[in-house]
């Protein structure tokens, strides 16, 4: 009985833990979906995920993507805000206060002046890589920062062989770049 | 010896930590602060009520829920308030309409959205932000914990304005979430 006991609050007490490092710290999970094509594959992609909270937060207005927080051209994990309950991954591309042009291959025949948005304080906007496959921020606006889960930092796939003899990149591991600040990087 | 067994206890005591990190993402309690939800909770100035909350499953709401919500504008930021229109529901905006049952200007609460009202009329709100996604509601208010002299308060004996202008159950109907 005893034994018992003590191997159930070992379980217990690791289930919780790493539930807790799962929910506020890292986690690592499939993507689906083509919206963000040519960064994520449509299925069989895996992404490492940052979740505290300074990688839900915007940094502080520094232009230099080392600093913690995010920054615009980060991918993001976050709820969709008409369907909380599935989650998805975008880039931002427009931090509180930026003037958005919601769809720059707009050809202006209507008034033009409608298409500028301006993003609410507390909000960000996001949009898929894809952009002519992505539902984002073009159809349901800016996203409050509560909605954000986290930072996408880097990603696998694990039908890529083990180790690539050229890169030396395991399952295909590549970091996700902020496209954005990091023109150069490629 | 005693001072091996006292490491020991405290190394013991460490590992629970997530245990109880896990605890209380079920049930929370909470202090209120300010007066958005005058009468029903703070109900006068002198007092600050602690609150029980029930955090499971915090999207599925009912009308007249009390919950705790992030704010919008700003993720740190906490509110409190009343759920008054669930998603698909059609509401009025102010009280004449209501009153003359003008159907003209109308609210529609979006798909994965509800509208929050605090019980006071001087509270930030949906009156002012619009419908809140579902997702940035935290849990919901059970009952008042603290003081002792407020035990069982009936967080239903006055459920705010009342906007509400469809018909239906009480149940949101948005494609079966």
């Amino acid at each position: 009985m005893q034994q018992v006991l003590g191997y159930g609050s070992t379980l217990l007490k690791c289930f919780c833990l790493l539930h807790q490092v799962h929910a506020h710290f890292y986690e690592f999970t499939e993507t689906r979906g083509e919206s963000m094509l040519p960064t994520l594959a449509p299925h069989g992609d895996f992404v490492h995920v940052l979740k505290g909270r300074v990688h839900r937060r915007p940094a502080p207005d520094t232009g230099d993507s080392s600093t913690r927080g995010l920054h615009m051209g980060d991918c993001v994990v976050l709820r969709k805000p008409n369907d909380p309950r599935s989650r998805v991954c975008k880039r931002i591309t427009g931090m509180p206060g930026d003037i958005i042009e919601v769809d720059p291959s707009y050809d202006g025949v209507d008034d033009e002046e409608s298409a500028l948005i301006e993003v609410p304080k507390g909000h960000v906007w996001v949009t898929g890589d894809n952009l002519s496959y992505s539902l984002d921020s073009r159809s349901y606006s800016a996203v409050p920062l509560g909605l954000l889960l986290g930072k996408v930092v880097a990603a696998n796939d694990f039908s890529k062989p083990a180790r690539n003899p050229e890169t030396g990149a395991w399952f295909g591991y590549r970091r996700i770049r902020n496209n954005y600040l990091e023109v150069s990087a490629d | 010896m005693s001072r091996k067994s006292a490491v020991r206890s405290a190394l013991l005591a460490v590992t629970w930590i997530p245990v109880m990190l896990t605890a209380t993402e079920f049930v929370h309690i909470s202090q209120i602060k300010g007066s958005s939800m005058r009468p029903t909770l703070n109900p006068n100035d002198g007092s600050t009520d602690w609150v029980l909350l029930n955090l499971w499953n915090p999207m599925e709401r009912l009308r007249n829920d009390i919950v705790l919500l992030r704010s919008p504008k700003d993720p740190d930021v906490v509110y409190c308030k009343r759920v008054k229109g669930l998603s698909n529901d059609a509401l009025y905006l102010d009280q004449q309409s209501r009153n003359r049952g003008d159907k003209t200007k109308l609210k529609l609460v979006p798909n994965g959205h509800l509208w929050v009202e605090g019980d006071n009329a001087h509270s930030v709100d949906s009156r002012e932000f619009g419908p809140v996604s579902k997702g940035l509601v935290i849990g919901k208010v059970v009952c008042v914990i603290w003081p002792p002299q407020r035990w069982g308060t009936d967080l239903n004996r006055w459920v705010g304005r009342d906007i509400l202008a469809n018909e239906g159950p009480n149940k949101s109907m948005s494609n079966g979430h």
